[in-house]
Protein backbone atom coordinates (compact mmCIF):
# COMPACT_ATOMS: atom_id res chain seq x y z
CA UNK A 1 0.00 0.00 0.00
CA UNK A 2 2.68 2.28 1.05
CA UNK A 3 4.25 2.16 -2.92
CA UNK A 4 0.78 2.96 -4.29
CA UNK A 5 0.61 6.22 -1.91
CA UNK A 6 4.07 6.92 -3.11
CA UNK A 7 3.84 5.97 -6.57
CA UNK A 8 0.38 7.43 -7.38
CA UNK A 9 1.12 10.63 -4.77
CA UNK A 10 4.20 11.65 -7.51
CA UNK A 11 2.31 10.65 -10.66
CA UNK A 12 -0.83 13.08 -9.69
CA UNK A 13 1.18 15.79 -8.30
CA UNK A 14 2.94 15.62 -11.72
CA UNK A 15 -0.21 15.55 -14.09
CA UNK A 16 -2.99 15.25 -11.67
CA UNK A 17 -4.46 18.74 -11.95
CA UNK A 18 -3.45 21.98 -14.12
CA UNK A 19 -0.46 23.24 -12.46
CA UNK A 20 -0.42 25.60 -10.29
CA UNK A 21 1.86 28.56 -10.20
CA UNK A 22 4.32 27.24 -8.29
CA UNK A 23 4.85 31.11 -6.92
CA UNK A 24 1.94 30.47 -5.12
CA UNK A 25 1.92 27.52 -2.43
CA UNK A 26 -0.63 28.30 -0.81
CA UNK A 27 -3.12 28.15 -3.28
CA UNK A 28 -1.30 25.22 -4.75
CA UNK A 29 -1.89 23.40 -1.17
CA UNK A 30 -5.50 24.01 -0.94
CA UNK A 31 -5.58 22.40 -4.97
CA UNK A 32 -3.55 19.13 -3.46
CA UNK A 33 -6.43 19.14 -0.60
CA UNK A 34 -9.23 19.09 -2.59
CA UNK A 35 -7.93 16.86 -5.14
CA UNK A 36 -7.52 14.54 -2.46
CA UNK A 37 -10.95 14.26 -0.77
CA UNK A 38 -11.92 14.00 -4.32
CA UNK A 39 -9.87 11.16 -4.91
CA UNK A 40 -11.08 9.81 -1.47
CA UNK A 41 -14.80 10.16 -2.62
CA UNK A 42 -14.49 8.78 -6.11
CA UNK A 43 -12.85 6.04 -4.86
CA UNK A 44 -15.18 5.33 -1.59
CA UNK A 45 -18.38 6.06 -3.66
CA UNK A 46 -16.90 2.98 -6.50
CA UNK A 47 -16.25 0.54 -3.67
CA UNK A 48 -19.59 1.38 -2.38
CA UNK A 49 -21.28 0.49 -5.73
CA UNK A 50 -19.17 -2.62 -6.02
CA UNK A 51 -20.31 -3.78 -2.65
CA UNK A 52 -23.62 -3.37 -3.17
CA UNK A 53 -23.86 -5.17 -7.12
CA UNK A 54 -21.63 -7.97 -5.42
CA UNK A 55 -24.05 -8.29 -1.96
CA UNK A 56 -27.19 -8.12 -4.90
CA UNK A 57 -27.43 -11.95 -6.28
CA UNK A 58 -28.74 -10.48 -10.04
CA UNK A 59 -25.76 -8.79 -10.52
CA UNK A 60 -23.04 -10.88 -8.41
CA UNK A 61 -21.50 -12.54 -11.54
CA UNK A 62 -21.17 -9.79 -13.99
CA UNK A 63 -19.71 -7.49 -11.11
CA UNK A 64 -17.39 -9.57 -10.33
CA UNK A 65 -16.35 -10.42 -13.72
CA UNK A 66 -16.31 -7.59 -15.57
CA UNK A 67 -15.09 -5.47 -12.31
CA UNK A 68 -12.38 -3.25 -13.89
CA UNK A 69 -14.36 -2.60 -17.04
CA UNK A 70 -17.44 -1.38 -14.42
CA UNK A 71 -15.10 0.47 -12.12
CA UNK A 72 -12.90 2.20 -14.85
CA UNK A 73 -15.94 3.24 -16.89
CA UNK A 74 -17.95 4.61 -13.58
CA UNK A 75 -14.68 6.47 -12.81
CA UNK A 76 -14.04 7.89 -15.65
CA UNK A 77 -18.02 9.77 -15.63
CA UNK A 78 -17.10 10.31 -11.79
CA UNK A 79 -14.23 12.37 -13.42
CA UNK A 80 -16.00 13.86 -16.33
CA UNK A 81 -18.52 15.35 -14.03
CA UNK A 82 -15.62 16.64 -11.67
CA UNK A 83 -13.97 17.46 -14.47
CA UNK A 84 -10.60 16.24 -13.63
CA UNK A 85 -7.95 14.97 -15.84
CA UNK A 86 -7.14 11.64 -17.49
CA UNK A 87 -4.71 10.92 -14.55
CA UNK A 88 -7.08 11.12 -11.97
CA UNK A 89 -9.62 8.93 -13.76
CA UNK A 90 -7.01 5.93 -14.40
CA UNK A 91 -5.61 6.52 -10.61
CA UNK A 92 -8.72 6.15 -9.00
CA UNK A 93 -10.28 3.41 -11.23
CA UNK A 94 -6.54 1.64 -10.47
CA UNK A 95 -6.91 2.53 -6.83
CA UNK A 96 -10.31 0.99 -6.23
CA UNK A 97 -9.61 -2.26 -8.18
CA UNK A 98 -6.28 -2.63 -5.93
CA UNK A 99 -8.63 -2.15 -2.82
CA UNK A 100 -11.45 -4.69 -4.06
CA UNK A 101 -8.83 -7.07 -4.79
CA UNK A 102 -7.33 -7.01 -1.43
CA UNK A 103 -10.24 -5.62 1.27
CA UNK A 104 -13.43 -7.53 0.28
CA UNK A 105 -15.01 -6.08 3.52
CA UNK A 106 -16.45 -2.00 2.53
CA UNK A 107 -15.19 -0.81 6.06
CA UNK A 108 -11.87 -2.18 5.53
CA UNK A 109 -11.88 -1.11 1.74
CA UNK A 110 -12.75 2.29 2.95
CA UNK A 111 -10.34 2.81 5.70
CA UNK A 112 -7.55 1.58 2.88
CA UNK A 113 -9.11 3.86 0.51
CA UNK A 114 -9.00 7.11 3.48
CA UNK A 115 -5.25 6.10 4.27
CA UNK A 116 -4.18 6.05 0.47
CA UNK A 117 -6.15 9.46 -0.14
CA UNK A 118 -4.28 10.83 3.38
CA UNK A 119 -0.90 9.45 2.32
CA UNK A 120 -0.87 11.29 -0.89
CA UNK A 121 -2.11 14.36 0.21
CA UNK A 122 0.58 14.10 2.58
CA UNK A 123 3.13 13.52 -0.04
CA UNK A 124 1.89 15.84 -2.69
CA UNK A 125 1.77 18.70 0.23
CA UNK A 126 5.74 17.79 0.81
CA UNK A 127 6.77 17.78 -2.58
CA UNK A 128 4.59 21.41 -3.43
CA UNK A 129 6.67 22.79 -0.27
CA UNK A 130 9.58 21.17 -1.18
CA UNK A 131 9.57 22.32 -5.00
CA UNK A 132 8.31 25.91 -3.62
CA UNK A 133 11.70 25.67 -1.21
CA UNK A 134 13.75 25.41 -4.56
CA UNK A 135 13.31 28.26 -6.03
CA UNK A 136 15.42 30.35 -3.63
CA UNK A 137 17.84 27.53 -3.78
CA UNK A 138 20.87 27.45 -6.12
CA UNK A 139 20.01 24.07 -7.50
CA UNK A 140 23.14 23.47 -10.09
CA UNK A 141 21.44 23.78 -14.07
CA UNK A 142 22.93 20.08 -14.15
CA UNK A 143 20.50 18.64 -12.12
CA UNK A 144 17.43 20.86 -12.39
CA UNK A 145 14.36 18.76 -13.73
CA UNK A 146 13.72 15.52 -13.57
CA UNK A 147 16.85 14.45 -11.53
CA UNK A 148 16.19 16.67 -8.35
CA UNK A 149 12.27 16.14 -8.68
CA UNK A 150 12.90 12.36 -8.03
CA UNK A 151 15.40 13.33 -5.32
CA UNK A 152 12.58 15.22 -3.73
CA UNK A 153 10.43 11.73 -4.30
CA UNK A 154 12.79 9.50 -2.93
CA UNK A 155 13.58 11.26 0.38
CA UNK A 156 10.55 12.54 0.83
CA UNK A 157 9.51 8.70 0.43
CA UNK A 158 12.19 7.62 3.05
CA UNK A 159 10.68 10.44 5.29
CA UNK A 160 7.29 8.81 5.58
CA UNK A 161 8.35 5.44 5.39
CA UNK A 162 10.83 6.24 9.00
CA UNK A 163 7.42 8.29 10.40
CA UNK A 164 5.35 5.62 9.55
CA UNK A 165 7.04 2.93 11.14
CA UNK A 166 7.65 5.28 14.29
CA UNK A 167 3.98 5.48 14.73
CA UNK A 168 2.97 2.01 13.87
CA UNK B 1 9.00 7.55 -19.84
CA UNK B 2 9.23 8.02 -16.08
CA UNK B 3 5.58 8.51 -15.34
CA UNK B 4 5.40 5.40 -17.62
CA UNK B 5 7.39 3.83 -15.53
CA UNK B 6 5.71 4.52 -12.29
CA UNK B 7 2.49 2.11 -12.64
CA UNK B 8 4.60 -0.75 -12.52
CA UNK B 9 6.32 0.07 -9.53
CA UNK B 10 3.05 -0.61 -7.65
CA UNK B 11 3.52 -4.14 -8.33
CA UNK B 12 7.66 -5.12 -8.31
CA UNK B 13 8.08 -8.20 -10.08
CA UNK B 14 10.81 -10.53 -10.49
CA UNK B 15 13.24 -10.00 -14.28
CA UNK B 16 10.80 -12.27 -15.94
CA UNK B 17 7.35 -11.49 -15.11
CA UNK B 18 8.40 -7.67 -15.42
CA UNK B 19 10.17 -8.49 -18.81
CA UNK B 20 6.93 -10.63 -20.06
CA UNK B 21 4.78 -7.41 -18.94
CA UNK B 22 6.88 -4.93 -20.27
CA UNK B 23 7.08 -6.75 -23.61
CA UNK B 24 3.17 -6.49 -23.67
CA UNK B 25 2.94 -2.81 -23.06
CA UNK B 26 5.24 -2.03 -25.55
CA UNK B 27 3.35 -4.30 -28.22
CA UNK B 28 0.17 -3.25 -26.94
CA UNK B 29 1.43 0.25 -27.65
CA UNK B 30 2.42 -0.31 -31.10
CA UNK B 31 -0.82 -1.54 -31.69
CA UNK B 32 -2.87 1.21 -30.42
CA UNK B 33 -0.43 3.64 -32.31
CA UNK B 34 -1.17 1.62 -35.66
CA UNK B 35 -5.09 1.14 -34.54
CA UNK B 36 -5.75 4.82 -33.69
CA UNK B 37 -3.61 6.43 -36.28
CA UNK B 38 -5.47 4.35 -39.27
CA UNK B 39 -8.86 4.73 -37.91
CA UNK B 40 -8.51 8.44 -36.16
CA UNK B 41 -10.99 9.84 -39.17
CA UNK B 42 -13.61 7.58 -37.92
CA UNK B 43 -14.46 9.31 -34.73
CA UNK B 44 -16.62 12.32 -34.79
CA UNK B 45 -15.59 15.54 -32.77
CA UNK B 46 -14.50 14.45 -29.51
CA UNK B 47 -15.32 10.86 -29.52
CA UNK B 48 -12.00 9.99 -29.43
CA UNK B 49 -11.22 10.20 -25.73
CA UNK B 50 -13.74 8.09 -24.93
CA UNK B 51 -12.96 5.13 -27.21
CA UNK B 52 -9.45 5.13 -25.97
CA UNK B 53 -10.09 4.62 -22.60
CA UNK B 54 -12.84 2.00 -23.51
CA UNK B 55 -10.29 0.73 -25.76
CA UNK B 56 -8.13 0.46 -22.59
CA UNK B 57 -10.24 -0.51 -20.01
CA UNK B 58 -11.04 -3.94 -22.38
CA UNK B 59 -7.85 -4.89 -22.88
CA UNK B 60 -7.47 -4.50 -19.21
CA UNK B 61 -10.26 -6.06 -18.51
CA UNK B 62 -9.37 -8.49 -20.76
CA UNK B 63 -5.80 -9.25 -19.60
CA UNK B 64 -6.47 -9.51 -16.06
CA UNK B 65 -9.49 -12.35 -17.31
CA UNK B 66 -6.69 -14.05 -19.10
CA UNK B 67 -3.30 -13.79 -16.75
CA UNK B 68 -4.27 -12.06 -13.57
CA UNK B 69 -1.81 -8.89 -14.75
CA UNK B 70 -3.51 -6.22 -12.66
CA UNK B 71 -4.33 -3.21 -15.02
CA UNK B 72 -1.74 -0.58 -13.75
CA UNK B 73 -0.51 -1.30 -17.12
CA UNK B 74 -2.77 0.87 -18.61
CA UNK B 75 -1.23 3.87 -17.42
CA UNK B 76 2.06 3.43 -18.95
CA UNK B 77 0.11 2.84 -22.17
CA UNK B 78 -1.62 6.16 -21.50
CA UNK B 79 1.45 7.99 -20.72
CA UNK B 80 3.84 6.59 -23.67
CA UNK B 81 0.67 7.45 -26.37
CA UNK B 82 1.79 10.65 -27.82
CA UNK B 83 0.97 14.22 -25.99
CA UNK B 84 -0.76 15.83 -29.45
CA UNK B 85 -3.31 11.69 -29.47
CA UNK B 86 -5.62 13.23 -26.56
CA UNK B 87 -5.57 16.85 -27.30
CA UNK B 88 -8.35 18.57 -28.04
CA UNK B 89 -7.30 21.44 -30.00
CA UNK B 90 -5.38 19.09 -32.42
CA UNK B 91 -6.58 18.26 -35.63
CA UNK B 92 -5.48 15.54 -37.11
CA UNK B 93 -3.84 16.41 -40.64
CA UNK B 94 -4.33 14.76 -43.86
CA UNK B 95 -1.22 12.55 -44.52
CA UNK B 96 -0.50 10.31 -48.08
CA UNK B 97 -0.18 6.70 -46.80
CA UNK B 98 3.11 6.52 -48.77
CA UNK B 99 4.45 10.34 -47.41
CA UNK B 100 7.83 9.65 -46.00
CA UNK B 101 5.70 11.62 -42.46
CA UNK B 102 4.56 7.80 -41.93
CA UNK B 103 7.75 5.94 -41.00
CA UNK B 104 8.96 8.83 -39.32
CA UNK B 105 6.25 8.94 -36.83
CA UNK B 106 6.38 5.15 -36.56
CA UNK B 107 9.76 5.34 -36.23
CA UNK B 108 9.86 7.56 -33.25
CA UNK B 109 7.00 5.38 -31.67
CA UNK B 110 9.05 2.09 -31.93
CA UNK B 111 11.45 4.09 -30.34
CA UNK B 112 9.76 4.84 -27.39
CA UNK B 113 8.45 1.41 -26.60
CA UNK B 114 12.41 -0.09 -27.11
CA UNK B 115 13.53 2.55 -25.01
CA UNK B 116 10.58 2.10 -22.35
CA UNK B 117 11.34 -1.74 -22.17
CA UNK B 118 14.80 -1.02 -21.82
CA UNK B 119 14.20 1.49 -19.00
CA UNK B 120 12.45 -0.68 -16.91
CA UNK B 121 14.51 -3.51 -17.54
CA UNK B 122 17.19 -2.08 -16.46
CA UNK B 123 15.25 -0.39 -12.92
CA UNK B 124 14.23 -4.07 -12.35
CA UNK B 125 18.10 -5.60 -12.98
CA UNK B 126 18.99 -2.65 -10.15
CA UNK B 127 16.58 -3.58 -8.14
CA UNK B 128 17.29 -7.52 -8.17
CA UNK B 129 20.71 -6.68 -7.43
CA UNK B 130 20.44 -4.11 -4.72
CA UNK B 131 17.91 -6.34 -2.98
CA UNK B 132 18.65 -9.59 -3.18
CA UNK B 133 22.30 -10.08 -3.78
CA UNK B 134 23.41 -6.97 -1.98
CA UNK B 135 20.52 -6.42 0.77
CA UNK B 136 20.43 -2.90 0.67
CA UNK B 137 16.99 -2.18 2.63
CA UNK B 138 16.14 1.04 0.78
CA UNK B 139 14.86 -1.41 -2.42
CA UNK B 140 12.74 -2.67 -0.41
CA UNK B 141 10.56 0.82 -0.99
CA UNK B 142 10.05 3.52 -3.36
CA UNK B 143 12.89 5.70 -2.48
CA UNK B 144 14.79 3.09 -4.23
CA UNK B 145 13.80 2.74 -7.16
CA UNK B 146 13.42 7.05 -7.13
CA UNK B 147 17.07 7.06 -6.16
CA UNK B 148 18.17 5.24 -9.28
CA UNK B 149 15.50 7.03 -11.48
CA UNK B 150 17.38 10.28 -10.23
CA UNK B 151 20.61 9.02 -11.10
CA UNK B 152 19.49 8.08 -14.86
CA UNK B 153 17.80 11.16 -15.43
CA UNK B 154 21.24 13.11 -14.42
CA UNK B 155 23.34 10.76 -16.11
CA UNK B 156 20.52 11.35 -19.50
CA UNK B 157 20.44 15.03 -18.85
CA UNK B 158 24.25 15.40 -18.82
CA UNK B 159 25.50 12.70 -21.78
CA UNK B 160 28.69 13.97 -23.22
CA UNK B 161 27.46 14.12 -26.65
CA UNK B 162 23.64 15.55 -26.35
CA UNK B 163 22.34 18.71 -27.76
CA UNK B 164 23.60 21.56 -26.21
Amino acid sequence: MYFLIITFGLMLAMRGSRPARLEKPGEGGVRVLRGAADFFLTVSLTLALWTVLVACEATQTTAREYAILGFGIFNYLLSRYQKKTEVFFLAAATVSFVISVKQADLLNGLSLAWAVSAGMALFQTCFLGLRYKLLFSRVPPSIKGWPVLCLLAAFISLTLWSLGRLVF
Amino acid sequence: MFLAYLPLAVFPFDFIRTGAAVSWIVLFLWGTVAFFWFTRRFFPGRSLKPAFFLWLLVWAQAVWTLTKLPPVWILSVFFLMPVSFLDDTVKARRIRLFSKEVPRYFFERALAGIGFAGFVMTMTLVREIAEKRLGIQVFDQPAGFLLVAAALAFLWKNQPYGKR
